[in-house]
């Protein structure tokens, strides 16, 4: 295949493929953008797509940092409140247990799914998808795991316990010494590792490279059930 | 103005946005469901808001926490919290406390009345700023829980037996509640209803 230069995206260069505005509904020809780019639609000026450099090289590789940091924040020391020459020093994963047993169950629930289920999910089900795209193939249940993938996006709150925690900070300073732990840097990388694997690869384009592995895949199945035939 | 997909027959995944003809149900792509419009959006918007005010008053008239300190119990709403801060003279916190967890989800409520009464065509505003403030709303949302962290590690963090303990208030249930429906209200609304009433009036 012949690309335009540093164009990989498969499915940009189809004729007659189209694109409709998700806020507007207009329906737009898809244009061929160089990577780096984005087109936006022509009624309401939201944006279409973006044709990312390197994008799957790009969610993997952060988005396997984001695992090993979702590991650390949950594990590593978190914060260490010193009062009065007693210190308590807990992880994200104490937090949790220590605020269900202090009657906090609804709110406990709350960090559990919101920082802890759906970035985790978030992140297996990209690595799940974008692996294998990266050697042209999937793995089985990938529109599934392509539908969690959209509808968890929103719900993702890392960033939002990010600020809590410097609140809370400002709060714990007037009671004790205050100091944070390699769990909360973990959060910070983790955060910014989940930005940067989320938008590292356009939505159009992972589905056109899904669309395009799946398509191989019947073809080279096809052909091997032929081969037999023979 | 380009015409929508849907004169044009045409109907665009939610998901993986392929485009397919109106009269499929299942995107062939992805196997998602296909529908032009959301589904009963406009009520299910109001529904959803109707329910986050209800959340929205507890939320902020009850306390959010109880503090337990040398044997004196108090409670402490989210308005407290803030004048606390202020007091302090921490007015950056204050402040973003108060936009965070007050004005967004109030404001959150109005901008999606508002952005229903136009899609009912009740009000007139530009499309184009219609689109902001859907965009705005979507975006703030999970902001509003930072209140809730907050509390989850002063509860976490502060057992100092006698000495000093933190427990969630009745308005930390509430208040969660308030997110999460102001959020899915902010989900079921869609912005092309607003513009299929500006093609409808243009064209005619
Ligand atoms: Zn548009
Ligand atoms: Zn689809």
């Amino acid at each position: 295949m012949n690309f335009l230069h540093r164009q990989t995206w498969p499915r940009l260069r189809d004729e007659g493929h189209e694109v409709a505005c998700h806020f507007c509904d207009s329906l737009h020809e898809v244009e061929l953008i160089e990577e780096g780019q984005s087109a936006s639609c022509n009624t309401c000026n939201t944006l279409l797509y973006r044709n990312r450099p390197q994008s799957l090289e790009r969610a993997v590789a952060f988005g396997l940092s984001g695992a090993l940091f979702f590991i650390g924040m949950l594990a590593l020391p978190f914060i260490t409140l010193d009062a009065q020459g007693s210190a308590t020093t807990v992880s994200m994963v104490e937090t949790v247990v220590r605020l269900w047993l202090q009657g906090g169950r609804t709110i406990a629930i709350t960090v559990l799914a919101f920082i802890f289920v759906l970035p985790l999910t978030i992140l297996f089900s990209l690595l799940y998808i974008c692996i294998p795209l990266s050697r042209g193939k999937t793995l089985p249940g990938v529109q599934l795991v392509g539908y969690l993938f959209q509808v968890i996006q929103p719900w993702i709150m890392v960033e939002v316990f990010f600020l809590g925690t410097m609140v809370s900070l400002l709060k714990l300073m007037k009671l004790a010494d205050v100091s944070m732990g390699f769990g909360f840097w973990s959060m910070i990388a983790l955060m910014l590792s989940l930005a940067a694997s989320v938008s590292g690869i356009d939505r159009i384009e992972l589905w056109d490279r899904i669309e395009v592995a799946l398509a191989r895949k019947d073809q080279e199945d096809a052909a091997v059930e032929g081969g037999v035939e023979c | 103005m380009l015409k929508s997909a849907q004169e044009l027959g045409k109907v665009s995944c939610h998901i993986c946005a392929q485009v397919s003809s109106i009269e499929k149900h299942v995107c062939g792509r992805c196997h998602s469901d296909l529908h032009s419009r959301k589904t009963n959006s406009v009520q299910r918007c109001i529904a959803l808001l109707f329910a986050s005010v209800i959340a929205y008053i507890p939320a902020n008239v009850w306390p959010i926490m109880v503090i337990t300190q040398l044997g004196v119990t108090e409670g402490s709403t989210i308005l407290g919290g803030v004048a606390i801060f202020w007091q302090m003279k921490a007015y950056p916190i204050a402040t973003v406390i108060f936009i965070a967890s007050v004005l967004i989800p109030g404001l959150k409520i109005i901008a999606l009345i508002w952005l229903c009464a136009l899609a009912k065509g009740l009000v007139k505003m530009s499309p184009k700023s219609a689109n902001k403030i859907y965009w705005l709303t979507e975006l703030v949302g999970r902001w509003s829980m930072v209140d809730v962290f907050v509390v989850a590690i002063l509860v976490a963090l502060i057992q100092m037996g006698n000495l000093m303990s933190i427990e969630p208030g009745p308005a930390a249930v509430s208040f969660i509640l308030m997110v999460v429906l102001t959020m899915l209200a902010a989900h079921s609304f869609d912005p092309r209803i607003i513009w299929d009433r500006v093609r409808i009036t243009s064209s005619s």
